[in-house]
């Protein structure tokens, strides 16, 4: 007979125990769902890395180490425990404000922030302005370019929360980003590293044992020597046996040359003077080739050396490399990379970079202001993104100018609706 | 920072100061009448009266392994010469042991016991130098004297191994009804990880290790007699880093996850043995306890990690010799019979960690929880002790793992075989 006048008591003790576990799920749904919020540049957001005091220290002590030690990184009340943290960078590294690499798979397999298994955390270590990284791969992927995304955090450290500073976060060029951008994960990727006193440019090389150091296997880590390195050299053999007349014909299953174009076209627009024909010749790239294919690419990376001055000339250093040489030096692809140029141009005098610069730096003044590890002052800061947005402003026409004084035609038939498409693998 | 092996020189080159010394001294100093003799028993000795005795001791012990092939172990060599070694020992004045023992196979620390030892008192010895740490009854046994190829689980990683220090020891009663081994060391011993000696080089640890023959001079009960049960302890200084202390399965792959550490190593160890006649009963248990103060993602404090081990073992020599530690057959092979023949098995585990095996995420070197991994491991094998010089052993070695879903490592069961010849001068 009590039955009845229970249950109505259960129903409403029912209702206040799930109570809490409706806020929770309230709070989940308020948490992010995707990378893409941290990873857009919509907001700053903030990063916390939690670790052990000894550790932060140590990291700091062992800055030139590859020590990892263990985090657990949050953002937005995702919480990925027991990731690992390391300095990372070569001429940026440093014991002031180290960049990092934060591996979420280093103690835990399979552990992944929305799919990405590691980011980076730079410190713009070169780049008063913070910018230009981020808005040169932005430039990249609007020319159709896949470059790993970017965006500037705020990041805390320790149980205090201390603010450690501003930070440019990013994803790796990985498998995850392969499969994002090429819809496959299980070709060849190599890390392009630079060796000291390199000044290579794609010339032959026909020790294999030299590719070992500079181009580091990110997939297929375990295969042999040859299995890793004879189709990079032979892509090296055919780009120095091509004429440069016939580049296409001869290159074509190796390498496209129309993306290589482009990616010049824009690493030379944004005046960048540490990428495919820097000073110190090729630097700051990955090498993808793709599954079952001889056909490779080369993806762009570190960006912060660009926005270099406003009147380089798009024609500096394409002498170092042996590919950008046959490109400038054969009128044909010379006419193509010029007209690539001008493609860059537009897009940037449309006042979309200027935009985007602006809407970045106001983004990010105030968190830089109290940074209290940049190298750089205030002024320092203002001053270089004055610079950038200045840069956005004015960069087309000098381009368009320089285009317009060793090859007038080539300006002229932009009139003429000549386009250029790449001819890359898509998903 | 100075290297462990240059560390180690440090103690060994007295030794050999000491000892070099003393023969040339009392060699020159000797009567012409003096005694020299030259015996060679088990192995060569000079005796240059009770001046100075020096004996020379050769080890050799060679490996074929049959080990399974697994993801994520490094392909091992079927051929392993695991041991190769030379003992110089003696008396000096017969007052003052000497031993010195180079490893010829291990190049990264190759000097392994090297002491002096003399009795200041009765039932009160000193030993001071490189030698193994009172503790553990599998671990301070010679290899060559080990039933089994390996030792066990619990000897080779729970068992501080050697050490650096000055130990006294002696015994009270007769008939060894009571043995103590009490010793400082300036640091934990050589199973410990090899990162953990080298970064920090003064973590003074203190061992202690009772052996009780409760039956010894019970003449009636003669099949007791032979049981000795002890107990033993080290606490040491534990410095702060990812120094807890490992495991590896018989094909030496590690399988304990590692783990920051801070504080104290305190360990507690249980032994039994019993060899009545012909048979050989051993049992042990280690229990290591490491703190972890500071050591959290916050630096908070962590809960202790703990790590388990124990074996039982037992043996029967078939041929009827009486079990010792060191089997000389009645009937040597070609010498009028086919030598000793011993059968044995072992069963042991390892285990450490402390959390439920079920989200790996919550796992990390500064989590409160160490994955719990184990190794339950059962031996069996035959010795043929063809003569006092020379055994054979085939040992078959079933591992029964319980590893972290994601490790690349065989979970479950694993089986690997290891023949050894051995040689002992």
């Amino acid at each position: 007979m009590l039955r009845p006048r229970i249950q109505p008591l259960a129903l409403v003790l029912a209702i206040a125990l799930c109570a809490p576990m409706l806020t929770l799920s309230a709070q989940s749904a308020g948490s992010p769902t995707s990378v893409d919020t941290l990873l857009d540049g919509s907001a700053l957001n903030d990063v916390w890395i939690h670790i052990n005091a000894r550790d932060w220290q140590d990291l700091h002590t062992n800055y030139k180490d590859g020590t990892y030690y263990p985090v657990d990184f949050e953002w937005q009340g995702v919480n990925l425990r027991n990731s690992g943290i390391r300095v990372r960078g070569n001429t940026t590294r440093n014991d002031h404000k180290p960049s990092f690499r934060i591996d979420f798979n280093r103690y835990v397999d399979g552990q992944d922030l929305f799919g990405l298994k590691a980011v980076v955390l730079n410190n713009s270590w070169h780049d008063p302005s913070m910018l230009h990284d981020d808005l040169s791969m932005l430039t990249f992927r609007k020319m159709g370019i896949p470059t790993p995304r970017q965006a500037h955090v705020r990041m805390y450290v320790g149980a205090a929360r201390e603010y450690a500073g501003v930070y440019v976060i990013s994803e790796e060029v990985s498998k995850t980003f392969l499969t994002a951008n090429f819809g496959e994960d299980n070709g060849y990727l190599y890390e392009f590293h630079r060796q000291d006193g390199d000044n290579y440019g794609f010339q032959e090389q026909p020790n294999l044992g030299w590719y070992v150091p500079r181009f580091g296997p990110k997939t297929h880590e375990t295969e042999s020597i040859a299995n890793l390195y004879i189709p990079v050299r032979t892509l090296v053999e055919a780009v120095n046996d091509a004429r440069r007349d016939n580049l296409e014909d001869r290159l074509g299953e190796y390498l496209d040359v129309r993306t290589f174009i482009t990616e010049l076209a824009v690493q030379n627009f944004m005046a960048q003077t540490d990428g495919l024909v820097g000073g110190v010749g090729m630097n700051n790239f990955y090498l993808y080739r793709f599954a079952g294919r001889k056909l490779s690419m080369l993806i762009p990376w570190d960006q912060d050396n660009s926005f270099s001055r406003m009147d380089m000339p798009p024609s500096e250093n394409m002498g170092s490399n042996v590919l950008a040489a046959k490109i400038w030096d054969e009128p044909k692809h010379r006419d193509a990379y010029l007209a690539r140029l001008l493609d860059v141009a537009d897009l940037v005098s449309s006042g979309w970079l200027e935009q985007e610069a602006a809407r970045q730096y106001e983004q990010i003044r105030a968190a830089v202001y109290e940074d209290p590890l940049t190298p750089y002052s205030r002024d320092d800061f203002d001053q270089a993104n004055a610079f950038v947005q200045q840069f956005a402003r004015e960069r087309s026409d000098v381009v368009r100018q320089y285009v317009a004084s060793i090859a007038p035609a080539v300006l002229r038939s932009r009139f003429n609706g000549r386009t250029l498409t790449l001819n890359l693998p898509r998903r | 920072m100075m290297p462990a092996r240059a560390e180690t020189w440090i103690v060994v080159r007295p030794v050999i100061v000491v000892a070099v010394l003393s023969a040339s001294l009392f060699a020159g100093a000797l009567p012409a009448s003096a005694q020299v003799k030259l015996t060679f028993d088990k192995h060569p000795a000079i005796d240059f009266g009770n001046a100075f005795t020096v004996s020379v001791r050769v080890k050799s012990q060679n490996d074929w392994r049959d080990f399974p092939s697994e993801a994520g172990s490094d392909q091992k060599n079927v051929f392993d010469p695991y041991r190769e070694r030379i003992a110089v020992e003696g008396t000096i004045a017969g007052r003052v042991l000497y031993h010195v023992e180079r490893e010829f196979h291990d190049t990264s620390s190759p000097w392994k016991n090297v002491y002096l030892e003399t009795r200041v008192l009765h039932g009160v010895h000193l030993q001071g130098g490189q030698f193994n740490m009172p503790f553990g009854l599998d671990q301070t046994t010679s290899l060559m004297n080990q039933d089994f190829n390996y030792h066990s689980l619990a000897g080779a990683f729970l068992a501080p191994g050697r050490g650096l220090g000055v130990m006294a020891y002696g015994d009270f009663f007769k008939k060894n009804l009571l043995a103590y081994e009490a010793g400082v060391f300036r640091q934990d011993g050589d199973n410990t990880r090899s990162a953990q000696l080298q970064d920090v080089h003064v973590a003074p640890t203190f061992a202690g290790r009772i052996v009780v023959k409760p039956f010894s001079k019970w003449q009636p009960l003669y099949f007791v007699r032979s049981m000795e049960t002890g107990f033993a302890f080290t606490d040491g200084e534990l410095p702060a880093g990812l120094y807890n202390l490992k495991g590896q399965t018989i094909p030496g792959d590690g399988f304990v996850q590692k783990a920051y550490v801070n504080g104290r190593r305190q360990r507690l160890g249980a032994e039994l043995q019993w060899r009545p006649g012909p048979v050989g009963v051993q049992a042990e248990a280690i229990r290591v306890r490491d703190t972890r103060f500071g050591q959290g993602i916050e630096d908070e404090d962590l809960p202790n990690l703990v790590e388990r081990a124990w074996y039982v073992s037992g043996t029967w020599l078939v041929t009827g010799e009486h079990k010792k530690d060191t089997i000389t057959p009645a009937r040597p092979f070609l010498n009028g019979g086919y030598g000793a023949v011993e059968f044995g098995a072992r069963l042991e585990r390892l285990s450490t960690g402390n959390g439920p095996a079920l989200n790996p995420a919550v796992y990390g070197p500064r989590s409160p929880d160490v994955f719990p991994t184990a190794d339950l491991v059962w031996t069996t094998g035959v010795n043929w002790y063809v003569n006092k010089f020379f055994e054979l052993s085939l040992n078959v070695i079933r591992e029964d793992r319980t590893l972290p879903r994601t490790a690349t490592l065989s979970s479950g069961p694993v089986w690997s075989r290891t023949f050894r010849i051995e040689f002992g001068l």
